[in-house]
């Protein structure tokens, strides 16, 4: 028994002691032009920012992006497939550069990670379907609505706090969320709206209606790379200021969105 | 530039992941002794049972062998509303994971049945055992003793798989830890921790079964 709990401890010690010190640095903008590549981190999970074409290849708003800003820096893209519980250990143990992918930007992840300046907003509203009599936000605090959420939404604790009455049901992905809206799971969903034309084209049969609320804000997101990285996230600032005042942010975004960004990033010199 | 492990951002959520723990532990105790049930009852079809009966429980047990849990819960969640069978998320998860488990412990429960030899019953009869004497003292011991390793194997694998159900919104150990992860972006810490609770629950049913075994059974398992 003492033998067993000795091996348990040392198990768990070498897990403590090993994680702070191996070294793990992120690449610099030198290091990455001397490589001549860019690894970014790509969650296809989330379409139309990134999803597999029928040639099973990855496409979308973050693939199109990443290799305008590979092509600005004069190097190759690589992208290293992430998914929303890994994206940041990538980052974390440089083994992306940057990763795209929904990064909403708020104080507690930039405790972490650093952010760059915006690449898109991102809008909230109600997704429900036509037969449901709801019209605010406020509709849905009732105990006998069940929002069907995404885990890891900026919304939730939102939600907790200003839906208390609300159940809730926490799904993997979007794709799962719309398919148990479409089959009647729960009433609604209270998350971003940008992607709703794209996403609930699949299900023809169905009336959806989206209502957008402005109680929870506007949020945006960016690049993340990992703290402290100011030599390649400086130079990210820039290039996205080019790309939002040529307009090929919104070009891309009209490709893959299928409509207008809603709110408009303000773009500054100053950043 | 490298990462900082930091816990402080995580540790008010050791609570919040401790109440998906007992739930993980409660799943796996439910779909354990449900597919127990079943393996014992489709074992003793293939074993004793008529022919006919024989053939639907052979399919059943081939399907679940072969198809991944992932995928058969996939069907009784997001299948099955579709003909009109709603099943909440944890009901989904366990009725997936109670079926599998049956498969598998049907194949265990037969191969328990299958050690016991003709001359066993055959001098219980001659000592003169009645038919309950001879299952109380010479049938459910020698089964007992065969089954409980590898039944015990099956349960603690059951409460890893448990984790499956975060994908179904079922707010257990590795659901909770996403939620938290996403919050706080400190995926190294959170995991690290729902790790040490996995341990946890599998250390302590290890050492249930083993002196279970050791004073029910009187068999040595193993704890590592």
């Amino acid at each position: 028994m003492l033998g067993i709990m000795v091996r348990l401890a040392c198990l768990v010690g070498i897990m403590f002691v090993a994680l702070p010190a191996g070294p793990a640095w992120a690449r610099s903008l030198d290091e990455i032009l001397h490589a001549g590549t860019i690894r970014v981190g790509i969650n296809p999970t989330l379409p139309p920012l990134a999803l597999f074409d029928e040639k099973n290849e990855l496409v979308g708003f973050d693939v199109d992006l990443a290799q305008e800003v590979a092509s600005k820096l004069g190097v190759k893209l690589e992208i290293v497939q992430v998914s929303a519980p890994d994206r940041v250990p990538f980052v974390a143990s440089g083994r992306v550069d940057v990763v795209l992918g929904g990064m909403t930007r708020d104080t507690l992840r930039a405790k972490v990670i650093d952010f760059s300046v915006p690449i898109n907003s991102e809008n909230y509203g109600i997704i429900t379907r036509e037969d449901k009599s709801f019209s605010k936000l406020s509709d849905l605090d009732n105990d006998n609505i069940t929002l069907v959420q995404v885990r890891g939404g900026a919304v939730i604790s939102f939600i907790q706090k200003n839906l208390p009455k609300a159940h809730l049901i926490l799904l993997d992905n979007y794709n799962d969320r719309d398919r148990a809206l479409a089959q009647g799971r729960g009433d609604a969903s209270f998350d971003r709206i940008d992607s709703m034309e794209y996403r609930l084209k699949i299900f023809p049969a169905i009336k959806w209606k989206i209502i957008p609320s402005p109680e929870f804000g506007v949020t945006y997101s960016g690049f993340g790379m990992e703290k402290g990285n100011y030599s390649l996230r400086d130079w990210l600032n820039i290039a996205l200021y080019e790309l939002h005042t040529s307009g090929m942010i919104e070009t891309l975004w009209e490709k893959w969105f299928l409509r207008p960004m809603d709110t408009k990033v303000p773009v500054t010199p100053y950043f | 530039m490298s990462y900082t492990v930091q816990f402080s951002q995580v540790t008010p959520y050791m609570g919040y992941l401790a109440g998906g723990a007992c739930l993980s532990l409660q799943m796996a105790a439910i779909s354990f002794f449900a597919g127990g049930t079943v393996g014992l009852a489709c074992a003793s079809v293939l074993e004793y049972g008529p022919a006919w009966a024989r053939w639907p429980v052979k399919a059943y047990v081939v399907f679940f062998l072969n198809t991944p849990l992932l995928v058969q819960i996939f069907f009784f969640y997001f299948a099955l509303p579709d003909v009109g069978i709603m099943l909440g998320s944890e009901q989904a998860v366990l009725v997936g994971m109670s079926l599998n488990a049956g498969s598998y412990l049907t194949e265990i429960m037969r191969t328990g049945f299958r050690v016991l030899r003709r001359s066993e019953l055959e001098a219980a009869e001659t000592l003169g055992f009645t038919r309950l004497q001879t299952i109380r003292h010479v049938i459910w011991p020698h089964i007992c003793k065969v089954l409980f390793l590898p039944l015990s194997n099956q349960y603690i694998i059951l409460t890893l798989t448990t984790s499956i159900a975060a994908i179904f919104g079922v707010e257990e150990l590795t659901g909770r830890a996403y939620n938290v992860n996403s919050q706080t972006f400190r995926s190294l810490e959170v995991f690290l921790i729902a790790a040490l609770y996995y341990v946890g629950l599998t250390f302590v049913a290890s050492i249930m079964l083993h002196m279970v075994g050791y004073h029910v059974f009187g068999i040595r398992r193993k704890v590592f």
